[in-house]
């Protein structure tokens, strides 16, 4: 599990991270011990997979089984498990699917974890904007994908929490509050939709992560967050949960003003990977779009994982075969100066 | 006995069944104790009579939630999701026994609101954020369904015409979508506006009722009628019988969609307390009752402590 986010797993310093923990302990003047955390926490080399699926009756689960293989996931760490499917269901609009993860890449995902011997494979979701959970459910078409597949489907809004301590400390939260349900799973799986966003920037795996915060704790839509900080808290959650597998629909994406009201942008891409971050970045770059410009993909860096293009290794097809700018727009501030160069 | 069709009656032994020995009502069977759970169970179990034998018992328990200054939390562990303060409030209504609670935490909703701001020039969301209402959560925002619930409580306690109360309704008329309609409580964001959303708008009506002229919601009314037919989940459908029924326009075909939505616990699974009193409420808010859980006359002790 050589890419596997890990917080303890040793890695040789470069001289970049010399050069910025020696900044920081200059700055505070109290030397080494000064210097925050996360310069001292070990940047992985992460691997990337990148499918072309043209579109969604195509055989989604394949793609994934392949990209699983070629990500080294070995049978063991999947027998016998249970998965949680975590994906971008927010709210629903006629005509415009591409706001939540399209039903079959997550009846691909499903099979592919039954198929590589998962014991259950369930689908948990808290969105963001609706209180009616089962309402974004139904009328994103999930719910007739998994009742005829035998799926359950967990509200995260209304279930009871856990605490742990906020492991990231981007924010001021000293604790997060978690689904107990997510103690009774050994993995847990982003599956994003890959999407601009009008304040982030870009909303993929990591972002997604937000659905997991129950809403009777964290209010409609999720306003603890934002008061924390969006990006303080989108660190905060991934490196508190720690995920453990990312996969973020591009079939068809949201670009313009997402991640409500921007318009469908065909790419024909499944991004997959075991550390959020790279695979945030790859999403980026196939976007057009410069992940160091994104502000919270420019702190996980060499933290919650690797950005560079160096450090990724990069599996199935090429960035550069599967570029497709999305639409930045002016009046965004989050979009401005992004553009991958 | 308002309940009128056997699958109603169902969804009564179902809350009986989610009943805890030491009192109140747990979100699903087998959890503990919740105070929204509790509340909206109290709700929907006092259509069937003014008392039934587990009332007493889940309004008592409700008061151990309670702290010194009259909040109520949805845990001990999140004592700043104080969102249910409301609902208690509205299940202690009409109890004289419990005058004491909802009195207090009438008063600490009164003194109580979310983070607000003048409005900056140029900011990309199209709502007035210095109007205040009732945030989910200490120290956010104050949204919709929040403020709602507080509005209502304060109307069936007797504070409908208090300064909060007035103010209030002005924040959830502003935060009306041009098209009709309500969400969360944004209205645009860098001037596109955004989806409504069943449950918010019915909400939204169901504390505009009697307090607004009906051309100030007609275009919401409309969003609401043209969206219920196609509801099928509990909160969305609940709210949106509440707050058609409110406005004296409960659909004609009101029960026949609660019992579909009953059906759909097949599909869905077992709904929980909260979103079966919703849906218990929405059932009764209209049609041969002819009274809304919501709408009856404030409370004859209200106090007159604040006015």
């Amino acid at each position: 599990m050589a890419d596997h986010m890990d917080s303890t797993t040793p890695r040789r310093l470069t001289r970049r991270d010399v050069l910025m923990a020696a900044g920081v302990g200059l700055v505070l003047g109290v030397g080494s011990l000064a210097v925050p955390r996360r310069y001292l926490r070990m940047p992985q080399q992460a691997q990337v997979f990148v499918d072309k699926v043209a579109h969604y009756e195509m055989e989604i689960a394949g793609s994934i089984l392949r990209g699983i293989q070629e990500l080294g996931v070995s049978p063991d760490e999947l027998k016998g498990k249970r998965i949680l499917l975590k994906p971008n269901l927010v709210e629903t609009a006629s005509g415009a699917p591409h706001i939540n993860t399209h039903p079959l890449v997550l009846r691909g995902t499903i099979e592919a974890f039954l198929r590589l011997g998962a014991a259950a494979v369930m689908v948990a979701e808290g969105p963001g904007h609706r209180r009616d959970t089962l309402a974004v459910y139904e009328e994103s078409g999930l719910a007739d994908v998994l009742t005829e597949d035998h799926i359950p489907f967990h509200d995260l809004n209304y279930i009871t929490g856990y605490e742990l301590p906020n492991a990231g400390r981007q924010s001021q939260m000293k604790t997060l509050t978690f689904p107990a349900l997510f103690k009774e799973v050994d993995w847990i799986v982003s599956v994003a939709k890959m999407k601009t966003h009008h304040m982030a920037g870009v909303t993929l795996s990591m972002k997604n992560l937000f659905g997991v915060m129950p809403g009777i704790y964290y209010g409609w839509p999720k306003n603890v967050l934002h008061h924390a900080g969006i990006e303080n808290s989108i660190l905060d959650i991934n490196a508190t949960l720690k995920p453990n597998f990312a996969i973020v629909d591009g079939i068809v994406g949201m670009e313009g003003d997402g991640p409500i009201m921007g318009d469908p942008k065909k790419v024909g891409v499944l991004v997959m990977g075991r550390n959020l971050a790279a695979v945030d970045a790859t999403c980026c770059r196939i976007m057009g779009i410069d992940p160091y410009k994104v502000s919270y993909l420019e702190r996980a860096d060499k933290w919650l994982g690797p950005l560079g293009e160096a450090s990724i290794d990069q599996r199935g097809e090429s960035l550069a075969s599967v570029r497709t700018n999305f639409q930045l727009l002016d009046e965004i501030p989050a979009h401005q100066g992004i553009r991958l160069g | 006995m308002l309940l009128r069709s056997p699958q109603l009656n169902e969804v009564v032994t179902v809350l009986e069944s989610r009943a805890v020995p030491e009192g109140g009502f747990c979100p699903r069977s087998g959890e503990p104790f919740r105070s929204d759970s509790t509340a909206w169970g109290v709700l929907a179990l006092s259509l069937l009579g003014p008392v039934h034998s587990l009332l007493g018992g889940a309004r008592d328990k409700l008061i151990t939630a309670q702290d010194s200054e009259g909040m109520l939390s949805v845990s001990q562990e999140h004592e700043e999701a104080f969102w249910p303060t409301s609902l208690a409030v509205l299940a202690w209504n009409g109890s004289q026994l419990h005058e004491t609670y909802w009195k207090r935490s009438v008063l600490y909703l009164l003194k109580t609101t979310g983070q607000h701001r003048s409005r900056i020039p140029g900011e990309p969301a199209g709502h007035d954020p210095s109007i205040h209402g009732w945030p989910w959560i200490r120290g956010t925002h104050s949204w919709i369904e929040p403020t709602v619930l507080a509005v209502i409580a304060l109307k069936v306690t007797g504070y409908g015409q208090h300064d909060r109360t007035r103010e209030a309704i002005r924040m959830i008329l502003n935060r009306q979508l041009p098209h009709g309609g309500w969400n969360y409580g944004n209205t645009l964001v860098f001037g596109r506006e955004l989806h409504p959303m069943p449950e918010s708008a019915g909400a939204a009506l169901t504390a505009l009722a009697g307090e607004v002229a009906p051309a100030q919601v007609a275009r919401s009314l409309d969003y609401l009628h043209g969206e219920v037919d196609r509801l099928r989940t509990p909160i969305s459908l609940g709210w949106a019988l509440l707050g058609l029924g409110a406005w004296g326009q409960w659909p004609s075909n009101g029960l026949a969609l609660v019992e579909r939505c009953l059906a759909n616990q097949s599909r869905y699974g077992a709904y929980d307390t909260s979103a079966l009193g919703v849906l218990v409420l929405g059932a009764c808010a209209g049609g041969a009752s002819g009274r809304h859980p919501f709408l009856d006359k404030p409370n004859s002790v209200a106090a007159s402590m604040l006015q």
